[in-house]
């Protein structure tokens, strides 16, 4: 099961704008993927819900973890990416 | 299950369309309305019964005992101010009912600050087809604001 563990650029973290955007993305990805922070529970990557109840502030490391399947270390890496841009730059 | 999502404030309810943030008006958040508050301070009311799962000084999660939840969002770029001007009157984790008070603020200063005080009111990972009735025009805090199949 591909993993990775990032830092979050976003100095906000992931509140609404960016969370839509990392969602949105999260979205278009052929596996199911999941987002945790530090040793917490990992939550559905493609729910704004899920995301957003996850509150995870700038600065913070998170951890994507994609289901085993075609394209999934790529999902993991697409999200990464994206979560180690500043969405609101 | 139709549910009914009731305004958080007293002003205009307008279209998302109209919310001065891409993100927020081609509902990337999600389908929902708007309302433009009346500028005078007030409380920020629970738009449905259920827990409140995200309480911030500018925004707010209630999720439904089915498990929809709905996100109240007090201005726009309003996590900036950082709080200021916000007084929560509830506690994350609370079971609300409808219309229970959730937080005070005053959309005047935060318009005087430069900032839009239009507060997107969003059905969290729903379709936009399942959401109707969305009302324009004058709405009360706990007037109905929209449908959610």
């Amino acid at each position: 099961m591909p993993e990775r563990t990032v830092t979050v650029a976003c100095k906000v973290g992931l509140h609404a704008r960016p969370a839509a955007v990392f969602v949105k993305k999260a979205k278009e990805l052929p596996v199911p993927v999941t987002v945790a922070k530090d040793g917490g529970r990992p939550v559905n990557a493609k729910s704004m819900l899920a995301v957003m109840s996850l509150d995870v502030r700038g600065g913070e490391r998170v951890t994507l973890a994609a289901a085993d399947g075609e394209g999934a270390a790529a999902a993991v890496d697409e999200l990464a990416e994206l979560l180690e841009t500043d969405l609101d730059g | 299950m139709d549910i009914s999502i009731s305004s958080p404030l007293t002003g205009t309810a307008i279209g998302l369309a109209q919310v001065p943030d891409p993100v927020f008006a081609g509902s990337m958040v999600g389908p929902g309305a708007a309302v433009d508050p009346e500028r005078a301070p007030q409380v920020a009311v629970a738009p449905i019964a259920g827990r409140l799962v995200k309480l911030k000084p500018h925004a707010f999660v209630v999720q439904s005992e089915d498990g929809r939840g709905v996100l109240v969002h007090l201005g726009i770029d309003t996590v900036n101010l950082d709080g200021e001007g916000f007084e929560l009157i509830a506690v994350e984790g609370d079971v609300l009912h409808a219309g229970q008070p959730i937080v005070t603020w005053n959309p005047a200063l935060v318009e005087a600050g430069g900032l839009s005080p239009v507060s997107p009111v969003i059905a969290l990972d729903a379709e936009s087809a399942a959401i109707d009735a969305i009302v324009n025009g004058a709405v009360a805090a706990g007037d109905e604001l929209f449908h959610w199949r």
